[in-house]
């Protein structure tokens, strides 16, 4: 039943009951003997425009966007019932009462002009006969008649209008209340859902952070309140203290799994006197860096109950209330025997490299040059050139194991740097007059460009020595005979840079990356048979990281590789060379 | 060269070679060496025993080490003319610190150029001759 709203009743809803009316009527005249057309023209008339409002008010039913003048239907209503009624008796004719149908419709308009309006239909309708000059004669009555019954119409009309208007005021109160009310319970409706959704972000959260809780094995994390009473244990704390939360959550302090004396050193280190401004000073040591909202990790000692003590890092953080105040206190400990161990035995292995290795060669070169200064046996010259031939490779050892050793001390961090202001241009100098010889007898040139002042670094002369020797005879190495290492030193934005270009066979570019890597060595030295382990850039690369630098290269290969090693300037001295 | 003249020295180190190597400087430079030992501990027994002018000491030694022995000796009264020359494998600044701060004479690292030991030990009986 869609097309029929009584809220909002069409126009051929409407025009229905004046419809149905107009065909009683016509029923009427054709059935009751008596009731009779006395004039053709105007019954026929009113018959026709009855026909047409009907047809306009299916029209403007099909067609809403003419509906502003669907008023028309009513006001030819109201000719029709008028031409009608002229032509079935005039004012003697049954049917002028059907008026009182479209005055209706026209009055439940929104507007009081519609009451005039209905008024003035119902004027002209009941004058209608003597418009179509059906009364030969004006009556007193007709007019009267013309002039009350409109009146009357109109108060009609003006009471249908009052509670028309009454109710569509109503209407509209009770369209707005259920329209706030769907707007609040749409806005339940999400509010509802926010809340749902919210839950499950906290249970989510929640259900991670027991997951994570659960799942640090390896570090212990305790939680404690200000006091440093014990109120969170999780797994990694069982496994290390062995006990489990129960038997300390809110019964033990943190400070119990503590060696005192070490509290008490650090509390003494911190300036608290103990039992005098500080009622706890140990565990006011431990909290302390945590309590200034720094994060600290230092290294203590964990004692069990059973009396065995572990060596901890401790990183100790302040938990805080939804306030911003301190709420206590998070220890985690992460177990450092193993770590201890082996830097220890790292340590020990160098030592042994530094001692077994070195002791053995120096005997070697000892007795060689023993032989060698020998004034009473004076050697041949041939064995004077073996003699040379097994230094040589004596000493070679000896450098190899010097830069193992330094390569074990850099990587275990105790990489020794005897830092003073130095000047660079005689640090290079040096490398390439201790290079000249070794490039003359491969037949390379090696060019020096130094700048006219001189680049004073931060720097420890003896290994930033090291660093452009190992450069310059990496670039001697892989140049072909005939070709040219250039070392040239300057100074550019604040920084001195050192940079070796040589003419030598190059590096492929993927390899590049990987130069710095221990004992890596580059495709073009191994097919070119070029000597060595693959430690020099190693090497130099820690000496030069040491030293706040950095070491770019750039190669082609069979065309060169230029490397640059790049330091901050302390000063540069004006002096002109 | 007289025997009332030749200045005395100990030798220490647990390496046999590098001790003969020693001793074959010393004889060379001109000295007497009145022993020659493995560890600290004899080392330090022939100190007392010999008093010489100078002990060459190997750090690195079983039982007392060299910087041990140095100090044993600077804490003695009796030794207060004796100069002490540490031989040791390790090379960096902080070692070279330790014997010094052990009260030795000189550091010398290994290996060590037996040119350069003999040099050394002729300059120094120059010195106190």
């Amino acid at each position: 039943m869609g097309f029929i709203s009584v809220d909002h009743p069409t126009p051929a809803l409407k025009q229905l009951p004046t419809a149905v009316a107009f065909a009683c009527a016509l029923l009427l005249i054709l059935v009751v003997p008596g009731i009779e057309v006395t004039d053709d023209f105007t019954a026929v008339l009113g018959i026709a425009l009855m026909v047409v409002a009907t047809v306009l008010a299916a029209l403007f039913t099909r067609m809403p966007k003419y509906e502003h003048l669907v008023l028309l239907v009513p006001v030819i209503d109201m000719l029709a019932v008028g031409a009608f009624r002229a032509g079935t008796g005039a004012a003697l004719s049954l049917f002028s009462a059907i008026l009182i149908l479209p005055v209706v419709w026209i009055a439940a308009e929104r507007g009081r002009k519609h009451i005039l309006i209905a008024i003035a239909g119902t004027s002209i309708a009941l004058y209608a006969p003597y418009f179509f000059g059906l009364v030969p004669e004006v009556e007193i009555s007709g007019i009267v008649r013309g002039i009350f019954t409109p009146l009357i119409f109109g108060l009609a009309a003006a009471i249908v209008n009052e509670l028309s208007r009454q109710s569509q005021v109503q209407l509209e109160a009770i369209r707005r209340l259920a329209d706030d009310k769907e707007v609040i319970l749409q806005r339940t409706v999400e509010f509802a859902n926010q809340l749902q959704e919210s839950e499950a972000q906290i249970r989510s959260g929640d259900r991670l952070f027991r997951n994570v809780w659960a799942a640090v094995t390896e570090q212990s994390v305790i939680g404690t309140d200000v006091t440093g009473l014990i109120d969170a244990w999780n797994p990694g704390a069982v496994q290390l203290l062995k006990l489990d939360g129960s038997e300390v959550e809110n019964k033990r302090y943190v400070f119990d799994f503590h060696v005192p004396a070490e509290l008490n050193d650090r509390s003494r280190e911190l300036n608290y006197p103990p039992g005098e401004t500080v009622l706890n000073p140990g565990f006011s040591a431990l909290v302390e860096s945590a309590r200034l909202g720094q994060a600290e990790s230092r290294e203590w000692t964990y004692v069990l109950d059973d009396g065995t003590t572990i060596p901890v890092l401790l990183s100790v953080t302040k938990r805080v209330d939804d306030d911003g105040e301190t709420s206590g206190y998070l220890f985690v400990a992460t177990d450092v025997t193993q770590s201890r161990e082996v830097a220890r035995l790292k340590d020990e292995f160098v030592g042994l490299i530094s001692h077994e290795l070195r002791t053995p060669l120096s005997s070697i070169l000892g007795y060689l040059e023993l032989l060698r200064d020998d004034e009473d046996n004076p050697l041949s010259v041939e064995q004077k050139q073996y003699l040379g031939v097994a230094e040589r490779n004596a000493h070679r050892l000896l450098r190899l194991v010097g830069d193992l050793l330094f390569t074990a001390q850099v990587e275990s961090g105790k990489f020794p740097l005897d830092a003073h202001d130095t000047e660079l241009d005689r640090i290079v100098s040096a490398a390439v007059e201790s290079a000249r010889p070794i490039a003359a007898s491969a037949g390379i040139t090696i060019i020096q460009e130094l700048p006219d002042t001189t680049p004073v670094v931060h720097g420890d002369a003896i290994r930033l020595g090291q660093a452009c020797d190992n450069l310059i005879s990496n670039a001697v190495k892989f140049t072909p005979r005939g070709g040219t290492v250039t070392v040239s030193l300057s100074a550019e934005n604040e920084h001195a840079v050192i940079r070796v270009r040589d003419t030598g066979i190059g590096i492929a570019a993927s390899e590049l990356d990987q130069l710095s890597s221990r004992f890596f060595r580059a495709t073009t030295a191994t097919r070119n048979a070029v000597p060595g382990v693959g430690l020099g850039l190693t090497i130099t690369k820690a000496i030069v990281t040491a030293h706040h630098g950095d070491l770019g290269v750039e190669s082609e290969e069979g065309v060169g590789t230029c490397f640059s090693v790049t330091i901050p300037l302390v000063a540069q001295t004006s002096a002109v060379r | 060269m007289t025997t009332e003249t030749a200045r005395r020295v100990v030798v220490a180190d647990d390496d046999a070679d590098i001790r003969a190597l020693v001793a074959i400087s010393a004889a060379r430079a001109g000295y007497d060496v009145v022993a020659s030992v493995e560890d600290g501990d004899r080392a330090w027994g022939a100190i007392q025993e010999f008093h010489p002018d100078l002990a060459i000491l190997d750090v690195a030694m079983p039982g007392l080490t060299g910087l041990d022995v140095c100090r044993l000796a600077r804490a003695d009264a009796t030794l207060v003319s004796l100069r002490i020359l540490l031989l040791s494998a390790a090379v960096d600044e902080a070692a070279r610190a330790a014997g010094r701060e052990a009260g030795a004479s000189d550091y010398l690292p290994k290996p060590f150029s037996p040119r350069a030991l003999v040099a050394w030990l002729k300059q120094e009986s120059g010195v106190d001759a």
